[in-house]
Formats: C-alpha cells, sequence, structure tokens
C-alpha cells in the first residue's frame, strides 16, 4: 500500500513575536505546526538560539566558557564575542549579580552594563533579571526605560510581580515582556490572561513556561510544553499562542553532571564535556517539545543546536 | 443662576481668554512659531487625546480654538455641560502652552506646571499596580492653614499622588510642607488654568499605558473613567472657570468634593458637598472607589507565617481567652458601606493592661466589611482565615473557630507593648489585603466586656452561625444556578476537573461549593470557573451537556463527559488528593470506602494506596471513585446506584467521623435508624465472605438491590 501523507493541519498558529531594531531582528513563533513538522506545513521563522552572558560570569561560568571570553573580558567584550559566536541569533544578558542573596548589586551598577552591552552589539537582546522577585519590579523597570526603543525582550514578569513589570516594561517603554510561569500550563494561561489585562498586547509577551534540566523532573517541562502547544494549535486558545522562549544554560550548568570535576569523578570523563552534553541534551528537547528559542552558554553546544535546527527546518 | 449657566459662563471666560492668549503670540512671534512643552512626544496632549491632532506652532493653535468652539453647544444638557468641560480644559492647555514659548520656563518653586513623559511612565507604573492608590487634585485655598496640611498628609499617607492648584500652595509653603514630584505632592500652578497639566497627565497615561489611539474620544473617556483614578477637592469659593473645569473632570470620571455649599443640586458620586475638610478624603475615597495597600501592619511584635507554629506555653503566658470556658466569638458581619469607618478598631472592656496575668477572659471580635462585591456567603470563608492571621502575630497563638476560639497572649509580647486593639490592626490589614476584591471598607470592634461578650455571643454569632449552618443544609444542587469548576490539582494531574456543587464538595475535602464560588469572586481568572447547568441531559445521573462542554474545556479534550452522581457511568475523575476512595464490592452489591489514613485491608483484597492507583490521575475507571468525606452523608452520594444504602463497609474511624450526618440522611431516604450499625469495618470483616456474613446478618439493604455490573 501506497504511503498517503495527511497533513495535520491546525486553525491556528503561533503568535509572531519580533525582537530588536532596524535589519537585526528576530522574529519567534509564527508556525501552525507542531515543532519540526516542517512535512505538515511550513515553518516561517526557525527556532532560535541565543548565548547567555553574565555580569557575574567571572565567578559563575563554567573555566570553558570562561576560556572563550578570555581572561578579564569587559562585558562589552563579551557581549561582542557572544554576539559572533557561531550560530548565535542573540545575546541574553543574565544581571545574576543583582540577587540579594547573592552579589546585591545595586540597581544603577546593573543599568551600566545594560547601557555597556547594549550599545556594544546591534543583534536583538534578551535581558534577564536577577530572580528575585522585588528586586526584579525595580531592576526590570530601570532595564526597560534604559533601553528605550531598542525592542528587547526583558525576563521576567511573574505572578507576583506581573503588574510591575508588565506596566513598566510592556506599557511604558514597549517593550516585549517575558511571562515566567512554574511548569504548568495552566498558571501560565492565567498570567498571559492578567498580563494581557493590564493592557499588554499577545504579540508583545513571549513566555517562558519553565523548565529544567534534563534528568531533574525534566518529564514535566516536556509535558507542559506539549499540552502548552496543543491547546494553542488544536484548541486555538489565543492565551497560550505565545512564543516560548527557554533559558537553559542557568539549569544545566549547575547541575553535578556538568559541574563536578574530573578529579572528582574520573570515571564520568571530561567535565568540559559533560557540560556541552547536558546543555545540548537539555535544548533539544525543549525545542523539540516547543521551544521557539533558546539560551544557551558554550560554543560548541550553540554550534550544535544551531545545526540541529538548520537541518531540520 | 443653574449649574448650567455657571458652566457655561466659566467656559467662556476661559476660551475668551485662550483667544486672547493665542492672538497675543501672534502678534509676537508670528504663526509659524513653535507651540509645546518640553520634554513631551504628545504635544498638546489633551488635544491630541481627544481630538488626534497634534499642535505643533500657533497657525495650528488657532484652528485649534475653532475646532474648540464646536464643542460649546449652549442647550441645558447634561452632554453640552460636560462638552463645555472639555472645552474649558482644552481651553486651559492653550493658555497653558502659550506660557511654554520659545522655551520659556514660567513656573519657579515651588511651582512646577508641565509633567514631563519621564514622570508620567514613573508614575504610570505604580498607578497600575496600585502602589499609588490615586491621585488628588487639590483647588484652592483651604480654610486654614492647618486644614490643608492635614489633608495633603492624608493622601500622602495613604500612597496617593497629590496635585495643587492655586491657593493651597502657599499655604503649604508658609507651613514648611515638603513638595515635590519624588514625594508625590505636586504644585502645578497659581492659576485654574494650570489644572491643564494635571488633565494632560491623565491623557498621556491613556495613551501611554492604555494604548488609547489619540482621537478615540470613548475610549479614553473610558480609560479615564476606569484606570485614571483621579478625584478633585476643590474649596470654597469655587469661581466659574473652577466649575467649568469641574465638569470636564466628572467627563472624564473624577468626582469633584467640594465645601463650597452654594451649587446645586449635588450629584451622587459625582459633584458631592462636604463641609467637614476632615472628611474630604473618606469622602473622595469612597467615591473614586479607590482601595488603599496597607503595607506595614502597625505592631509592636512581628507579623510573620514564621510564627503561625508558635505554641505559647502556660509559663510564658501572660493572659488567655478561651471560648470553651467562657463567652467568645470571631465574626465577619457583612454591612452597608455607610455604617462603619474604614481602619476604625474600638475596644469595648479592659485592656491587656487591665487584665491579671495568667487569667482566663472573654473576648469578642466583630470584623465589619462593606463592599460592592461582598456576599453574606464569603463571610465564613474570611472568618476561616483569622486562625492563620492571628497566629502569625509573634507571640500570639489561637486554635478553634466561631465562639470556641482559644488565644494566648504571651509575656514577651505583653511586654513589647502588644495590645488587645493590635489583633484589631491584624484581622483590619490582612482582610484588607487579602480579600481587596470583595472588602472595600472594614470596621473592627473587640469586645473584652463579659458582659458585651456574653451579649455578642448569644444575641449575634450564635444566631449568625445557625442561620448559616440553616443555609448550608438547605443548599442543595438543585436550589442553585450555576456548579464551579476546579483545576486547582492540573500541575500535577493534567487531565482531571472537578465539578464542585452544594451536594458534592471538592474530592479533596477543602472545596466547597461556597469556597469556589469565592475563589471565583476573589481570583476570577483563577482555577474556579463558572459552569451553567441549563441542558439537562440526565437529572438521575446528574449528566448534563454545559458540565460536559466544560470538562471537555478545562481538562483541554482529554475528558469528554462526567456524570456527578453515578460511579458506573461516566464517574467523575480525581487528581490524587482524593480524602477518600470508594469502590465497587461485587458479592454484596455495594461499595467499600476507605479513607487515606488509614493502612490496613479492605474487603476488596486492596488497600488505599492499590485503589488509589487506579483511580487517580484523570482517568475514568468506571467503579471506582475518589470523594471528600463530607461527600458520604450526602443525598447525591453514588445516587443514580441507588445512593448510601450501597455502603457496606468503611474503616471504623471514618465510619465514626461521618455517622451522624450519614446516619440522619439513611433515615431520611430510606427510613433505616443507625444505618452505620449495618456498615462493616476492620473489626468485623476484611474479607469479601466475612463481610456478607455480617451484612446478611444486620439485613444491610444492599443485598437486596440490583447488582451494580
Amino acid at each position: 500500500m501506497p504511503f498517503n501523507q495527511k497533513p495535520q493541519k491546525f486553525n491556528a498558529k503561533i503568535q509572531s513575536v519580533t525582537i530588536g531594531t532596524g535589519d537585526k531582528t528576530m522574529t519567534l513563533g509564527g508556525e501552525n505546526v507542531l515543532p519540526f513538522y516542517t512535512f505538515d506545513g511550513e515553518i516561517e521563522n526557525a527556532p532560535k538560539v541565543g548565548v547567555e552572558i553574565s555580569d557575574m560570569a567571572a565567578e559563575t561560568f563554567a573555566p570553558s566558557i570562561k576560556a572563550y571570553y578570555g581572561e578579564g573580558a569587559s562585558m562589552a567584550d563579551m557581549a561582542k564575542k557572544a554576539a559572533a559566536m557561531e550560530g548565535a541569533d542573540f545575546v541574553a544578558l543574565y544581571l545574576e549579580g543583582g540577587d540579594p542573596n547573592g552579589a546585591d548589586k545595586p540597581v544603577d551598577e546593573l543599568i551600566a552594563v545594560v547601557k555597556e552591552v547594549a550599545d556594544a552589539i546591534d543583534c536583538p537582546l534578551v535581558v534577564e533579571g536577577c530572580k528575585n522577585v522585588e528586586k526584579d519590579s525595580e531592576l526590570l523597570n530601570k532595564v526597560a526605560e534604559a533601553l528605550q526603543g531598542r525592542n528587547v525582550l526583558v525576563m521576567s514578569a511573574k505572578e507576583e510581580n506581573y503588574k510591575n513589570v508588565g506596566a513598566s516594561v510592556g506599557l511604558a517603554y514597549k517593550q516585549i515582556v517575558g511571562a515566567e510561569s512554574a511548569v504548568d500550563i495552566n498558571l501560565a494561561k492565567q498570567l498571559n490572561v492578567v498580563t494581557t489585562q493590564l493592557g499588554v498586547a499577545p504579540e508583545n509577551i513571549v513566555m517562558n513556561v519553565g523548565t529544567a534540566a534534563v534528568g531533574y523532573g525534566y518529564e514535566y517541562v516536556v509535558s507542559t510544553m506539549d499540552r502548552i502547544r496543543g491547546a494553542a494549535l488544536s484548541q486555538n486558545d489565543t492565551m497560550l499562542q505565545m512564543p516560548i522562549i527557554t533559558p537553559v544554560a542557568s539549569e544545566t550548568w549547575g547541575t553535578k553532571e556538568a559541574s563536578a570535576s574530573e578529579e572528582d569523578m574520573p570515571e564520568w570523563g571530561p567535565a568540559e564535556d559533560r557540560g556541552i552534553n547536558m546543555e545540548i541534551m537539555t535544548a533539544a528537547a525543549d525545542l523539540v517539545s516547543g521551544s521557539n528559542a533558546v539560551i544557551l552558554r558554550h560554543p560548541q553546544s550553540v554550534k550544535t543546536i544551531a545545526k540541529m535546527i538548520k537541518e531540520l527546518v | 443662576m443653574l449649574l448650567f449657566d455657571i458652566v457655561f459662563n466659566g467656559n467662556d471666560t476661559m476660551y475668551a481668554e485662550a483667544c486672547e492668549a493665542v492672538d497675543a503670540a501672534i502678534a509676537k512671534f508670528g504663526e509659524e512659531k513653535a507651540v509645546g512643552f518640553p520634554d513631551t512626544a504628545y504635544t498638546l496632549a489633551c488635544y491630541y487625546a481627544e481630538t488626534g491632532n497634534k499642535i505643533t506652532n500657533l497657525k495650528e493653535a488657532k484652528e485649534a480654538l475653532t475646532y474648540i468652539k464646536t464643542l460649546m453647544t449652549r442647550n441645558r444638557r447634561l452632554h453640552d455641560g460636560f462638552m463645555s468641560g472639555v472645552a474649558t480644559a482644552l481651553s486651559a492647555e492653550l493658555i497653558e502652552a502659550m506660557k511654554y514659548i520659545d522655551g520659556a520656563k514660567p513656573y519657579e518653586e515651588p511651582y512646577l506646571g508641565h509633567m514631563t513623559d519621564a514622570q508620567i511612565r514613573e508614575l504610570g507604573v505604580p498607578l497600575v499596580t496600585g502602589d499609588i492608590p490615586g491621585i488628588a487634585v487639590i483647588i484652592n485655598a483651604a480654610p486654614t492653614v492647618e486644614e490643608a496640611c492635614a489633608l495633603v498628609k492624608s493622601y500622602q499617607s495613604q500612597g496617593n499622588f497629590v496635585c495643587l492648584v492655586g491657593g493651597i500652595i502657599e499655604q503649604l509653603k508658609e507651613a514648611n510642607y515638603k513638595t515635590g514630584f519624588n514625594v508625590r505632592v505636586f504644585p502645578i500652578g497659581e492659576n485654574i488654568s494650570s489644572v491643564a497639566h494635571a488633565v494632560s497627565a491623565a491623557c498621556r497615561t491613556a495613551m501611554i499605558f492604555g494604548n488609547i489611539t489619540p482621537g478615540d474620544k470613548a475610549a479614553l473617556q473610558e480609560y479615564t473613567f476606569n484606570r485614571f483614578r483621579a478625584f478633585v477637592n476643590a474649596f470654597a469659593p469655587l469661581d466659574e472657570k473652577t466649575v467649568a473645569c469641574g465638569a470636564g473632570a466628572i467627563y472624564y470620571g473624577f468626582p469633584v468634593v467640594t465645601n463650597d455649599m452654594d451649587y446645586t443640586p449635588s450629584v451622587p458620586k459625582s459633584l458631592i458637598k462636604q463641609p467637614n475638610i476632615e472628611d474630604f478624603n473618606a469622602t473622595s475615597i469612597e467615591a473614586r472607589d479607590i482601595k488603599i495597600k496597607i503595607t506595614n501592619v502597625d505592631i509592636p511584635v512581628a507579623f510573620a507565617s514564621a510564627f503561625e507554629g508558635e505554641i505559647i506555653r502556660r509559663g510564658d503566658m501572660q493572659v488567655e481567652f478561651d471560648g470553651s470556658r467562657v463567652d467568645c466569638a470571631e465574626l465577619v458581619h457583612t454591612v452597608e458601606a455607610a455604617e462603619i469607618e474604614d481602619h476604625k478598631i474600638t475596644v469595648v472592656g479592659p485592656e491587656v493592661d487591665d487584665m491579671e496575668l495568667g487569667s482566663k477572659n472573654n473576648i469578642a471580635y466583630v470584623v465589619k466589611v462593606a463592599g460592592r462585591n461582598m456576599q453574606a456567603d464569603f463571610e465564613p470563608v474570611i472568618e476561616r482565615k483569622f486562625h492563620n492571621y492571628i497566629n502569625c502575630i509573634e507571640g500570639v497563638y489561637h486554635t478553634g473557630q466561631r465562639d470556641m476560639q482559644r488565644i494566648r497572649i504571651s509575656k514577651d509580647a505583653f511586654a513589647a507593648g502588644f495590645k488587645i486593639k493590635h489583633i484589631g490592626e491584624v484581622l483590619y490589614s490582612q482582610v484588607k489585603n487579602e480579600f481587596d476584591a470583595v472588602v472595600d471598607k472594614c470596621e473592627v470592634v473587640i469586645y473584652t466586656d463579659p458582659a458585651e461578650c456574653t451579649r455578642v455571643r448569644h444575641e449575634i454569632a450564635i444566631p449568625t452561625f445557625e442561620k448559616r449552618d440553616a443555609r448550608l443544609a438547605t443548599l442543595t444542587d438543585e436550589s442553585v444556578d450555576v456548579y464551579y469548576s476546579c483545576i486547582l490539582c492540573q500541575a500535577f494531574s493534567p487531565s482531571h476537573v472537578c465539578v464542585v456543587t452544594p451536594e458534592r464538595l471538592g474530592l479533596c475535602g477543602a472545596v466547597s461549593w461556597l469556597d469556589a464560588k469565592a475563589t471565583k469572586e476573589l481570583d476570577p481568572e483563577g482555577p474556579c470557573q463558572i459552569i451553567t447547568k441549563e441542558r439537562v441531559i440526565d437529572e438521575e445521573l446528574g449528566a448534563y451537556e454545559d458540565v460536559n462542554e466544560a470538562v471537555q474545556k478545562y481538562s483541554r479534550g482529554a475528558l469528554e463527559k462526567v456524570t456527578l452522581y453515578s460511579i458506573m457511568q461516566d464517574p467523575m475523575t480525581s487528581c490524587g488528593c482524593f480524602e477518600c476512595i470508594c469502590g465497587i464490592e461485587p458479592f454484596s452489591n455495594g461499595v467499600v470506602i476507605a479513607n487515606r489514613e488509614y493502612t490496613g485491608m479492605t474487603p476488596l483484597g486492596m488497600t488505599f494506596p492499590e485503589m488509589a492507583s487506579m483511580t487517580g490521575g484523570g482517568v475514568q475507571t468506571p467503579g471506582f471513585m475518589g470523594h471528600g468525606k463530607h461527600f458520604i452523608g450526602s443525598k447525591k452520594f453514588m445516587k443514580a446506584e441507588g445512593g448510601i444504602e450501597r455502603i457496606v463497609w468503611m474503616p471504623k474511624e471514618l465510619k465514626e467521623t461521618v455517622a451522624d450526618r450519614l446516619n440522619a440522611t439513611a433515615k431520611e431516604l430510606y427510613g433505616i435508624d443507625n444505618f452505620t450499625d449495618m456498615v462493616g469495618d476492620e473489626t468485623i470483616a476484611e474479607d469479601p465472605e466475612t463481610l456478607v456474613a455480617y451484612l446478611t446478618e444486620k439485613g444491610h439493604p444492599a443485598l437486596g438491590l440490583d447488582p451494580m455490573m
């Protein structure tokens, strides 16, 4: 019997969101097929790969990644090198040092970093806060203000601070709002609903629906993304049609598989390889589950994932 | 003179002044001269928002005057009054714009005049989040400097942003009162035309934060009305121009409160006469429906969930209150807004200082609440949180509820200055914060006087509790119009949906129909949504098209249909949090119920965890069903299969817990006395043969029923 292909057509599609300005923009989403189902329909905008840099890179990044940027690299140098990485579509600046339970850098100091990075590159930029809800309310407001006109993605508005972050990032300074929820389709939807009720347009929202490193309760992530994409396409749920971005590196490089030294774990092989493997495995799984963008750190991972996307789309 | 005529006259005067100012500017600079305020992309914001046209030079300003004139119709109708108000504001904006020509700086400290776009953005974010609850625009001098300062202070302490126009600015200056954008007191200008800068702030907020298209008048008005929570306080005497501006304010949704008693009539919620300056704040906040955020609880000890589990032993105790020994009560009482004063806390009777060390005392607290969305059904939902609130106070311990609560105050808390009234502070702040969707005003009365406590307990509290219990008892699936969905557990059980009805609470036992209703009101986009019950398929099974559509929607297609009253046909699914599982027992034509706490064997040959593996995860397994303990005594319990007379076995402890309700239901439905005596338990049988023998001996009705499968 001949194979009779029946394309799975949906009468709904993922919202397109454009980040960046000028001729260096990128668009996430826009497809009306399941991830990489190019045989069902065209995927207009291939998933994107971002390179994460951090104001705390010197302390927190793995030695192999630090080596790429070189000893004593300034934030501007790092940004340029990140943007130049093979396969990179955008740069993600993680303001890790703002965390009150960590370095607790003042907002002004972080804004100077943001400006330095933004001035050094012209590719699309994503700024990630320090993940402390209260500090981020203030910090992300200032980030959005400092980058007026750059059309950056600011992450993240969460249930606890979506009003502050949504109002400043999405309304006052018209940037793209990252809406972050913790691996739960209903919470993801609820956050999108209340953020749009605030006045932020759906085409200015990108979701981070939560993530984990493979092997760390990761099946919840797959199931959540799967169901969100299912609801968006098969049920035309407009409040779940925002594209998904997934910060991978900050999860995977913290696992023991990536961080244990070779002296401690000789049977596991070189630490660098393990870190890259964790990052690639997680990112690949995120993308096939429905992420429209992933944020990585290691040049090898960025190159590999970019190649995978290129081969499949 | 009629109010209309005053508005029209004031409008005419302001318009004439605007024409004069524009003409004078043209004479001086020529028509091509640029017009605009500094540091704004929205020039001139009021006119731009209203018409969609920017005014960039004097020629366009002159044309704008022609347009403004068209708004100034003179029929004595509300519309004409409002449009004249808008025309007054637009005229005022032009007057102000003329002052700024050629980079002039018309305002000097303390006057600030125009607000920059950056300031609007800074102001807009806390306005959207509610951190700035409202914007007060105060016009003219207060009767005294003291009253001026007190009024501004009252708004400022609530976090409101205050704009000042006219004489009050001099008054604050005289009192050395600190003003400026950063302290949220913004003195605009001396003349009434400067109020245009406040209107401009509203219009720019609408365009920046509301995405209002310039020129979309209806959307602009809707935005300012619903989202820009401004109001006006205007001190006597009001001149005609000020009244005309007031008409504009009311058009945009900003109520005007004045002590000028000459103007008639007053218009409820719009033009309010208030002779007492000290009541301006409360009157304004209520008229504009402003919710004040409470950021700190004003008590001398800490308040945090960390103290929730703290136990105060007798030796550490200063005083205690014990509802099991003396008359006590805790109660939420819904009243009309006019009957109470927000944040008023009254203690009737002795304070802690007057009580003997280690003594047992009376206490009764009545939390009076008012709100447009408040319903008496929410009272117990709020009340149930008291335990948690009072326990979170450092050095205070609370158990029990209703009129059986027990409170201890530690010696340390007493030494730190903790008083009875602080319990009121805690209850007030927490109720206002957590229930702000339904509670607009809240007042607390705490009785410690023994005679008063006896009165409150017996004459108010107990009758209220009885009324509530009676309502709960009469609340049936038939007597309500809607059911509720609950998907709180979908995080770990993605395809499960609970349908919560009055007679069938959520299977976790924690979400009753009233809880679900309150959840919907407090969190409109949250886990509990309304399910209508208009299209009945089968009353006996509890099958509805509406219910099926809802479970399809909320399970995202995983579930097609459920029945409310059958365990065999499309039984309701379970997440995994069920208090109990009921499973079919074929030998007796009955069902066995096991509760989560029960660790032994059931006559089904399965333990609770084994039954749970058949039932959880949102799958439908006919013959097995998860449910709450309370559901066991319900008349709807597997009603389609004959109801509770199918119950043949329960663990002893569970049987004792549910006995009263179950026996009452059995008596009512089947005329059986002491039904639970017929029901087996683990002390009687853990296998089907022994169980059937016991049931036969007791004449259990299930044996005579049709087989369930």
